[in-house]
């Protein structure tokens, strides 16, 4: 009997006018999405790898390496990024290295091209929360009470059919109709990344597959509420309007109102402050040091190399001792703020959380890694660079980078004409956190949009049992 | 008869089940984004003033001419709680100094993701969808719905013009539903007041035709909603169409648009631009140093052969016009680094400008993009916005460089550190004196945005936009209504 009722249904579904126009509609976001994202991948790459080019530019024809002050570092575009995009657009994806201090993301993708930022991009996480839970609404508004409208559900009653499994029949058989012929654009979507020639490794097919499968768990949460609503109300113009209002909700409504609501319950110091306490620690700091800069005196009639060595030495402790002094006064401040801000994020989450929409869209920025912890780990891999960057100016000019000045005697003559090789210079290599060390948060996400989904099915269950079919 | 026609398209939309729910979810929003908003720019005000109070401080407590920097903050304005456009992705604050150029970082969505994750609720946010939205929920069944309950069958067996019927309509229903709506715009305003914004006749004015962009836009949604349920037989057909109408001009439209022009006209990033300044400015350094070189060599040449007195009268006569040449040099070498720096600047910018038209002129198919474009332009949150701040900025900088300078030189200290080496007495370090800074005349800092003719030319294109596109859906609704088989059979 289940199977006939499902089988039904599927026609049902599948023979609609009203099939054809969504589901061409779906596919075609759906390719396009794909296809936005690869193409965009693939601009992101040449101007990473253009910066790249340019930034190292700048050291040919350096014939000393104590010339080299600074290095940019920039955020590597990663194929997932541009699927499911998050924040990564947002922070600062440029780091200027120096050897020392604190390090800061500057000229974020929106700040660059603001054009960008108006109507922002069309990703794969916008694309399934917004016409995924869409879709599902439109065939499940009148799952019940259309029947009913029409006649139909009082007939089928009539014969031997349980309501349960008539119900159940329904719920299986507008998933195989709706989520089945998904699968089609989104392979589709696929090929289009191989065609591409997209290099997407073994992760991030597991990171994408696991994306697809957080949208058709938000898909069947809409699914089941649709039911939920159309057994519950008599008319399916009321089930569609209620409906409605909810996505709205979900979908722009709550998310953002969370987020604000947290901003205003978590005062978090903002940068502005920080910064100007760091600048004014610093400027005490220089001024404690002028003074004894101006007592330095090199014992008389020492041959001037030997000079110039004991002067770089003085200066680079001094050095080296601000910024020890700089950089434990910086994390304090950072870390108190950092604290502040995951008190924030923790409630805003929480709250957002009530959201299917908002646990979909941070579920699928965790998986592709763009969620808000981006810009910190991007934070630490720059630092962790910065010291291998340290060690290796250290390695070639024997000091610190950083330390503030260097002298050098040019005799004139410049017998030493040797170029040095930019390309020595350790590469920035962006390590993305794996999979598996967010594995926790990601199946909390999952349990949710599970219980989201198993609780509107029981409530839809439990009505249609009471339901008034006259 | 047509009066009578539009009480009726009155009543039937303010009576409908319908309109509760709806008109109660779209007030309160309004009503929320409002609120939100003024809260936002409070806060930000607050902390506008606080910044600045300590970059005050800062200058104060600076000893010495040479190390004083400023930092100019992006001024918090009224009009972003209702437009906040681009306004919270480009940076909040540059540093002015002689030793960096200007330049705007920390975004307020850089500092803070967790709200770039869902970004904010404005009112054009609202009016954008939720609005639209709304507008095709009560005339999606304008027509076809009337054809499936009989009544259009009926009115028309009277004697009542066709033309007489749809002009109803659409006047009906746009009525009913923008008086009704103007009760939470006019309870926003009633919130501005109560929170005390500090808003000017300028501000009133740009928020009136913030209003008339929203119902223009309104009016584009009413009419389509009319032309598509007079292009269908059903109206559960129509509001099918309708939806994915609705769901292609505001979601995919605009961006559609813009990432086709980000791919047709490529732009290089600005780390980019700024790698070629770094290398030119690199490579005049380097060739300066050995134009300089070559020229120290020559002067102690020329006090070569003088006994150990002439020679140190001639370097004390000559040390000056040296340090004035070679103050110039520096002066002449920094400039053409700055026109470089400038001349590349202003390349980027006019490939951006290029893709900005092409991209704006592909989205302005939607009339949902035109709102967005009018609405950003009047809150002075378009894209222009960086630019401009930064343009002032740079104006700003050489101001407060040239009156550092000046002051530097009148106080006859050295700036910075200066250091002498000699073969007989060693390495000296002068660090200079440190001195209680007199900043009276410190040049201020005063943004003067676009005056409201400024705004108000380029917007005019997405008003007659705006305009044109409900015209066109609703002459052609009225075209398809003449000719519309109102028969009640299927």
């Amino acid at each position: 009997m289940l199977k006939l009722i499902i089988e039904k249904e599927l026609r049902e579904i599948i023979g609609s006018t009203r099939f054809a126009i969504t589901f061409g509609a779906c596919s075609l976001l759906l390719l396009l999405s794909f296809y936005v994202g690869a193409k965009n991948f693939q601009i992101s790459v040449e101007q990473y790898d253009a910066s790249k080019r340019e930034d190292l530019r700048k050291l040919e024809g350096v014939t000393d390496w104590n010339m080299v002050r600074d290095l940019r570092i920039f955020l590597p575009p990663q194929p997932i990024t541009s699927l499911v995009m998050g924040v990564s657009n947002d922070i600062g994806r440029t780091v200027e290295v120096r050897g020392s201090g604190e390090l800061n993301g500057i000229e974020s993708r929106y700040g660059d091209d603001p054009i960008y930022a108006v109507f922002r991009f069309l990703d794969l996480d916008f694309i399934f929360q917004i016409i995924l839970s869409l879709f599902a609404i439109l065939f499940a508004y009148d799952a019940v009470n259309g029947e009913k409208e029409r006649g139909t559900l009082r007939l089928t009653l009539a014969n031997a059919v349980p309501r349960s499994s008539y119900i159940l029949g329904k719920m299986a058989g507008s998933f195989l109709a709706l989520a089945v012929p998904l699968l089609i654009p989104m392979l589709l979507g696929v090929l289009i990344l191989v065609i591409m020639g997209i290099p997407m490794e073994g992760e991030d097919w597991l990171r994408l597959g696991l994306v697809v499968l957080a949208g058709y768990l938000y898909f069947t949460v809409f699914l089941s509420l649709g039911m939920l609503v159309s057994s519950r109300t008599e008319k399916s113009s009321t089930s569609f309007l209620y409906l409605l209002v909810f996505w709205i909700l979900s979908v722009m409504i709550v998310p953002r109102t969370a987020v604000l609501l947290a901003g205003r319950a978590v005062d978090v110091p903002s940068v502005d402050q920080l910064a100007s306490e760091k600048s004014r620690y610093s400027a005490s700091l220089w001024q404690d040091q002028r003074k004894r800069m101006s007592e330095f005196r090199a014992p008389e009639n020492t041959p001037p190399p030997k000079m110039m060595e004991e002067f770089q030495k003085f200066m680079s402790s001094l050095g080296e001792e601000r910024e020890k002094k700089m950089s434990e006064f910086s994390a304090r401040l950072n870390e108190k703020r950092s604290n502040m801000q995951r008190e924030q994020e923790m409630l805003a989450f929480s709250l957002a959380r009530v959201s299917p929409s908002a646990v979909f869209s941070l579920v699928s920025t965790t998986i592709a890694g763009t969620g808000i912890h981006l810009k910190d780990l991007y934070k630490t891999e720059a630092e962790r660079y910065q010291q291998s960057y340290a060690e290796f100016i250290r390695g070639k000019t024997g000091q610190n980078p950083g330390g503030g000045m260097v002298f050098r005697f040019t005799t004139g003559d410049d017998e030493k004409k040797e170029l040095i090789n930019p390309h020595e210079i350790p590469v920035f290599n962006f390590q993305k956190e794996p999979l598996s060390a967010s594995f926790g948060p990601i199946s909390i996400d999952f349990g949710i949009l599970v219980l989201f989904s198993l609780l509107f099915f029981v409530g839809a269950f439990r009505s249609f049992l009471r339901y008034d079919v006259r | 008869m047509l009066t009578t026609l539009i009480l009726k398209e009155l009543k039937s939309v303010l009576l409908s089940p319908k309109f509760p729910v709806t008109f109660a979810v779209a007030s309160i929003l309004t009503l929320l984004s409002v609120f939100v908003g003024i809260r936002e720019y409070q806060a930000e005000s607050n902390q506008y003033f606080a910044a600045n109070e300590l970059v005050r401080q800062e200058m104060r407590e600076a000893r010495n001419w040479m190390m004083l920097g400023n930092r100019i903050y992006r001024e918090p304005d009224p009009m972003h709680i209702f437009v906040s456009g681009v306004h919270n992705d480009i940076g909040r604050v540059s540093s002015i100094s002689s030793w960096q150029p200007v330049k705007l970082v920390n975004s307020a969505y850089s500092d803070d993701p967790i709200f770039a994750l869902f970004r904010f609720i404005d009112f054009s946010f609202i009016a954008q969808v939720v609005l639209t939205l709304l507008a095709i929920l009560f005339t999606y069944d304008a027509i076809n719905g009337e054809r499936e309950s009989g009544t259009l069958q009926l009115m028309l067996s009277n004697a009542v013009p066709r033309a007489q019927i749809i002009m109803a309509k659409f006047v009906g229903s746009w009525l009913g539903l923008v008086i009704p709506l103007s009760l939470p715009v006019v309870l926003s305003i009633v919130l501005l007041f109560v929170f005390g914004v500090p808003m000017n006749a300028e501000h009133w004015i740009r928020l009136a035709l913030l209003m008339v962009a929203s119902a223009l836009l309104f009016t584009f949604f009413v009419a389509f909603g009319i032309l598509v349920s007079t292009l269908t037989r059903r109206s559960n057909m129509s509001f099918l169409i309708c939806l994915v109408g609705w769901i292609a001009a505001v979601l995919i439209i605009p961006r559609f648009g813009i990432m086709v022009a980000g791919q047709m006209v490529t732009v290089p990033t600005v780390s980019e631009i700024e790698s070629q300044q770094d290398t030119f400015a690199k490579n005049a350094w380097d060739s300066h140093m050995k134009v300089m070189s070559e020229k120290w060599r020559k002067r102690s040449e020329s006090l070569e052969g003088l006994n150990e007195k002439d020679r140190k009268t001639k370097r004390e006569e000559m040390e000056w016009a040296w340090a004035e040449e070679d103050r110039n040099d520096r002066n002449k070498l920094q400039n053409e680094i700055d026109e470089n720096a400038k001349r590349l600047t202003e390349d980027l910018r006019n490939k951006k400008f290029t893709q900005e038209r092409l991209a704006f002129a592909l989205s302005r198919f939607s009339p949902v993009s035109a709102y967005q474009l009018a609405s950003m332009t009047l809150a002075w949150t378009d894209i222009n916005l960086k630019t401009r701040y930064e343009d002032k900025l740079n104006a700003f900088r050489t101001t407060f460089n040239q009156y550092k300078d000046q002051k530097q030189r009148e106080s006859g200290a050295t700036g910075g550190i200066r250091i002498s080496v000699d073969s007989k007495t060693g390495i000296k370090i002068d660090t200079g004196r440190e001195i209680a800074l007199d900043l009276a005349g410190l040049p201020q800092y005063t943004y003067s945005r676009p005056d409201l003719g400024e705004s108000v030319a380029p917007v005019i294109v997405d008003f007659g936009l705006m305009a044109l596109y409900s015209l066109l859906a609703f002459a052609a609704s009225f075209v398809m209504f003449l000719r519309y088989d109102v028969r009640y059979a299927n």
